[in-house]
This record gives structure tokens, sequence and C-alpha cells, in this order.
């Protein structure tokens, strides 16, 4: 396998956190709600994730548990922000605190303290017939485990919805101009409420797969920030979910790119290769300002009862 | 942002009405926070029985440790040093309606720079080492915070983003000079070697002793509080926060000040890491930073843009915090249900602006 295939091959499982998050947050924030709380709702999704696998002995249902506690927060958020119109970064933040403090709660009373920690299967490859027989673009592509066609699947679901719809349209015009979208007879509240829903379940599952994919057991600083830069990303993105795609392509390899830096020993301190993908998207935000667009009422709640525009 | 995070405590009307209505706005400030402490307290006390442990014997051991033993008085003195200094430096930007979701970063490069010079003029005499080194970490978290507020002013970069970008790499950063730099081979942990006695901050009474920190922190308290009160600048920071537009047409220059704050909201961080090294480790070491970020950031919230509530809180969480630990021994309830209370009282003080204009407009 030469270095490129292998460092592509690599590099598509690492995108399935970053794209399923990302692709969460954009949902959510074209109807105008900003969510905060990824680093959390990750942390916990891994926790429930993991240990709903680890006591049913499915990972799929394990997936789903994860999908759903995080959907559970997003709904405090949807219902906090648009009925009870408090601040989003404010009530994001509190979920943010609250799901970190579930998820060690959970583990620690589940699991308690063991000397070896428990494992859960990791996820196994299902190469695609046919498809995966293609010489480098199937090795690369076609040669993964289901949530990788998943997260790509749902990221094409959320664009096709998004830019080949009706509703996709008038979706989109919440998040620019909900009086406007109010006006035309679009329910603003529902609209937010199940994107905020969904989208936060996409995050409980983007956790979830790290404990799934890489290692089989969980650890409490095991996300390790990309909660955050999921954040970034979705700016990077423009709020676009196929920009969103290529952004991830970018941040999964660098992380693929520090690992192998370091397993290699390229003669610098490792933790200068650890530093690269947080450096590189600092010096990329900046660039970004010039094309990155974002939803104006990006974090603003409506009131259909004030009289100004917000 | 919000107008309820960061507006000005409303001027009290004159005339005869002065007094009872005084009163009523110090209720109306108390009692949320009275409301949701103990509304926080019930429902993680239904979640404590709910996992068959005994709420009552699990608060009782979260509100007493503090106040049992002189250990535990010192022990939470010491965690309130770092929470109040990390709750500035998310309070001072949030004045100006910017989230620094960075101090944990700028506590660490602030630790940094006061065990560099800890450990490279060990020989100095107290007098002259210990300024230098609280100075260093003052300035290195206002230069990590600064990197923040460069990359907003000039290129607009969402100071979320950067600041907590900035906290993963301060985190590599540490752990390159306490491995590479000056490690203790010894310590079985990434740490320094210690630094000279000149930089450690003096204790005060018998042992445990307290450290001069906290003395310090409480000037600090009076300075912030005045600065904020009494200087055009905070007066421009509050106007700032409270109605951005509203400033700019009155010609403050808010990006600018934006930038200040967070600068000041890193060097308080900073000296925060230095006070750390100082007062309690002797050194710096991986994990210092413990959870001071998200504590910081819940105070900061929680005093709702009131610089004078923030050492009352911040004390009040030291105490939650420091409880925690002795929880976990005598009810076996995890440490965790504590963030998960501190949550609680967050969301429900966050609900209490709504009871409150609905009881107002009745």
């Amino acid at each position: 396998m030469g270095e490129i295939t292998e460092f592509l091959t690599l590099m598509i499982p690492a995108m399935v956190p970053f794209l399923l998050a990302a692709q969460g947050t954009v949902l959510s924030g074209r109807a105008g709600v900003f969510n905060v709380s990824q680093e959390g709702l990750m942390v916990l999704g891994a926790a429930v994730g993991f240990l709903v696998s680890f006591k049913v002995g499915s990972n799929t249902v394990g997936m789903a548990a994860a999908f759903a506690i995080a959907g559970v927060f997003g709904l405090v958020l949807a219902y906090m922000t648009t009925q009870l119109r408090l601040d989003q970064f404010v009530v994001g933040l509190a979920l943010y605190f609250a799901a970190l403090g579930a998820a060690g709660l959970l583990y620690r009373e589940v699991i308690g303290v063991t000397l070896e920690p428990p494992l859960i299967p990791t996820l196994q490859d299902k190469p695609i017939p046919l498809l995966s027989d293609i010489p480098f673009v199937g090795e690369v592509l076609f040669d993964h485990d289901l949530v990788v066609y998943a997260a790509f699947l749902i990221s094409a679901a959320i664009y096709w919805f998004m830019y080949r719809t009706r509703s996709g349209l008038a979706f989109r015009s919440i998040g620019e101009n909900p009086k406007a979208a109010d006006s035309l007879g679009i329910n603003v509240t529902w609209a937010r409420t199940w994107s905020t829903v969904v989208g936060s379940g996409l995050v409980g599952m983007a956790g979830a797969y790290l404990p799934m994919v890489y290692t089989g057991l969980y650890t409490e600083g095991m996300v390790a920030g990309r909660g955050w830069l999921v954040i970034a990303l979705a700016f990077l993105g423009g709020w676009r979910p196929h920009l969103v795609v290529a952004g991830a392509a970018f941040f999964a390899g660098m992380e693929v790119l520090a690992l192998r830096a370091q397993v290699a020993g390229i003669g610098i301190p490792h933790q200068f290769v650890l530093m690269l993908p947080y450096v590189a998207t600092l010096l990329v935000m900046v660039f970004a300002f010039r094309w990155a667009r974002q939803p104006s009422f990006l974090g603003r709640n409506y009131d259909r009862e004030s009289r100004l525009v917000g | 942002m919000s107008d309820t995070l960061t507006a000005p405590p409303s001027a009290p009307p004159d005339g005869a009405s002065r007094r009872p209505s005084r009163l009523a706005e110090a209720l109306w400030l108390v009692v949320p926070y009275v409301v949701s402490v103990v509304l926080a307290f019930v429902v993680g006390g239904l979640v404590i029985a709910a996992i068959g442990r005994d709420p009552f014997a699990a608060f009782e051991s979260v509100l007493t440790t503090s106040f049992n033993t002189r250990f535990g008085t010192i022990e939470t003195l010491h965690k309130w040093v770092p929470v109040l200094l990390c709750a500035y430096a998310f309070a001072i930007p949030l004045a100006t309606g910017k989230f620094n979701i960075g101090a944990e970063g700028q506590l660490l490069v602030g630790a940094t720079g006061g065990v560099a010079l800890g450990i490279l003029w060990s020989d100095l005499p107290m007098v002259v080492l210990l300024p230098c080194v609280l100075v260093a970490g003052a300035l290195s978290g206002a230069v990590w915070a600064g990197i923040a507020a460069f990359l907003m002013t000039k290129f607009q970069v969402n100071e979320i983003l950067s600041t907590v970008v900035l906290n993963f790499i301060s985190f590599q950063l540490i752990d390159y000079v306490a491995s590479h730099v000056w490690p203790d081979r010894g310590a079985g942990h990434p740490a320094t070697t210690p630094v000279g006695d000149g930089a450690l901050l003096p204790g005060i009474g018998q042992a445990p002793p307290m450290h001069a920190g906290v003395l310090l922190t409480v000037v600090l308290v009076v300075v912030i509080a005045v600065f904020m009160r009494r200087t055009s600048t905070g007066f421009e920071m509050r106007a700032v926060g409270a109605n951005l537009r509203a400033a700019q047409v009155h010609g403050i220059r808010t990006s600018r000040l934006a930038g200040a704050g967070l600068v000041v909201g890193g060097a308080v961080a900073g000296l925060a890491g230095a006070i750390e090294v100082a007062g309690v480790h002797g050194k710096m070491l991986e994990g210092m930073q413990s959870n001071f970020l998200i504590l910081g950031i819940i105070v900061g919230l929680m005093a709702r843009g009131s610089m004078l509530a923030l050492p009352f809180i911040a004390f009040g969480i030291a105490v939650l915090e420091v409880g925690a630990g002795s929880m976990q021994r005598t009810a076996q309830v995890p440490v965790e249900m504590v963030l998960i209370i501190e949550a609680l009282i967050l969301l429900f003080l966050l609900l209490s602006d709504i009871a409150r204009a609905k009881l107002r407009r009745h």
C-alpha cells in the first residue's frame, strides 16, 4: 500500500466525527440556533455510546442511544431558546457543563473503578462489493465500517434537503430572516426545534464513534477538543454541508498527519507536531473570513411579538 | 449578546420611593440565587436518591467540609483564588460582549512564564524574584490572550474559537516545557523542577498555611471593582457590553476595547497560573489547570455582569468543589454530581429571568 493510499485510508474514518458533528451544527445553525455544547455532547455521546454498547453488546444500539441522549439535550436547548428566548450561548455552555458532568457520572456509576478498563468490539470494515475492487479508489473510499458510509450519506442528505427541496429553501430562510419566514407561514419554532434535536443527536453520534472505531474503550479526554474544532469547521465551511465535507477532510488530514509524524519521529519534539492541527486551524481561520459566510440570524433568538427585526 | 448578562444595574429611582425600592431591588437580586440553588439541590438530590445513595449525607459533606476543619477552609480559599481569577478572565471580556473560553490556556502559559523565571533566577531573593514571577505570569497570560485579540481585531476571527484552540496548543506547550526544557525525571508525571525558594508565596498562619496569594487576590478584587466603576475605560467597557451600537455611535472605539478586554482577562488568568505555581505547587505540572476554566465560566455567567458578585459566587463554587471530594468519600456519590448541580443552578438562574419578567408584569 502506497504512502498516499495509506494516508487517505486513515483519513476517511478520521473525518467521521468531524463530519457528523459539523453537519449537526450546520443543520441547526441554518435555522439560527448556534449550538456551543458540542464538546460536552460528544463526551456524553462517547460515554453513553460506549456504555450501552458494552451492556447490550451492539454498537448500533450504542450509536442510537448516543443520538437519543444528545437529542434530549438538543431539545432542552431548543425549548430554552425558542420558547423562553434565553441566550443561546449561555444555555449552550450550561448544557456543555451538564453533559460533561453526566458523562463522568454515568461512566463511574455503571463501570466503577476497575483495574482493567472494559472493552467493546471496534467496528468491522464492510467493503462494498464491486466498488471496493476498484484499484486505489476502492481501497480508499469503499473499504470502511458502516458508520463511514452513513456519515457521508447523512451529509449528502442534509445537502439535498437544504438545496434541492422546497422545504429546505424555507428552512434556510429562517436563519437569514425569521420574521420574513414567519410572515410566509413557515413555523420558525418547529423548524428550530427539530433541527436542533437532530443536529445535537448527530453530535452525540460523532462522540460515540470515537470509542467504537479507535480503541474500544472510553477515556475521559478522548474527545480532545474536537467538539470545539467542529464549530470552527462549521464557520470554515460557511455553514454549507458540501464545503463542510472538504473542511472535515482538512481537519482529519491534520490529525492523521500529526499522528503519523509522531510515530515516525521526524526530529522535532512530538508536542509541536501535535500542535499542528490547532495551529493550522488558527491560520486557516485567518484566511477564512474572506469567504466564510454565516446565516445572518445565527445565534439570535426570534420573538415574533417584537417589533424590531430580531 | 444578551442584555440580561451585561446590562449595568439600573439606577435607583429618586424621590420618596427610594428606600423601599432599593430593598426591593436587592431582593430581586438575591432571591433568584437562593431559589436557583435550592432547586438545583432538590433536583440533584433526586438524582442521588435515584442512584441509590443518601442525598442528605452527600449534601452535608458538600456543604460542611470547607468549614469543619482548618484544612478544609484553607483548601477552599486556595481553590477560590484560581476559580475567581478565571472567572474574571471570562467576565472582563464578557463586559464588552466577548466570550473568552481560553482562561485555561492563559493560566497555563502564565504558569510557564512564572516557572521559567522561578527556575532561571532561582538564586535571587524573594523581594525581587516573587514580583518578577507574578508579573511574568500575568504578562505571559496577556500575550497568549493577545494572540486571540489580535486575530479578532485584525482578521475578525471569532474569539470563542481562537481562545479555545489556543488552549489545546498550550497543553502541548507545557508538556514540552515539563518534559524537555526543565524536566523533573523523578516526578513520575510530566512536571518541571521546583522553582527557587524566593519564588514561593509566603505562607500565613500555622500548618497548613494559607498562601499570600489569597490576600493578593482580595486586593485585586478591589482594584477591578474600582476600575470597572470609577474609570472611563471601565465605563466604556460596560457601555459596549450594554449596547454595542449605541457605544459606537457615541464614538467609543469598540473593537480596540474588546481586544483590550481580552488581554486584561488573559493577564488575570496568567496571574492565576503564576499564583498556582508560587503558592500551591512550587513547580509546573500537567493537569494543574484542573477544571478552573469551566468553573470560571460558570461563575462568570452566574454573576451576570456584576463584578461585585464574582468573589462571592466564586467562594460558593469553591465550597462545592472542595466538598465534592469528601462527598465521594463519605457518600459514594461521584464528584461529577457537583458539576451537574452547578450547571443546574446556572440554568435555573436563567429561568428566573422569565419568572421575574412574568411576576413584574402582573
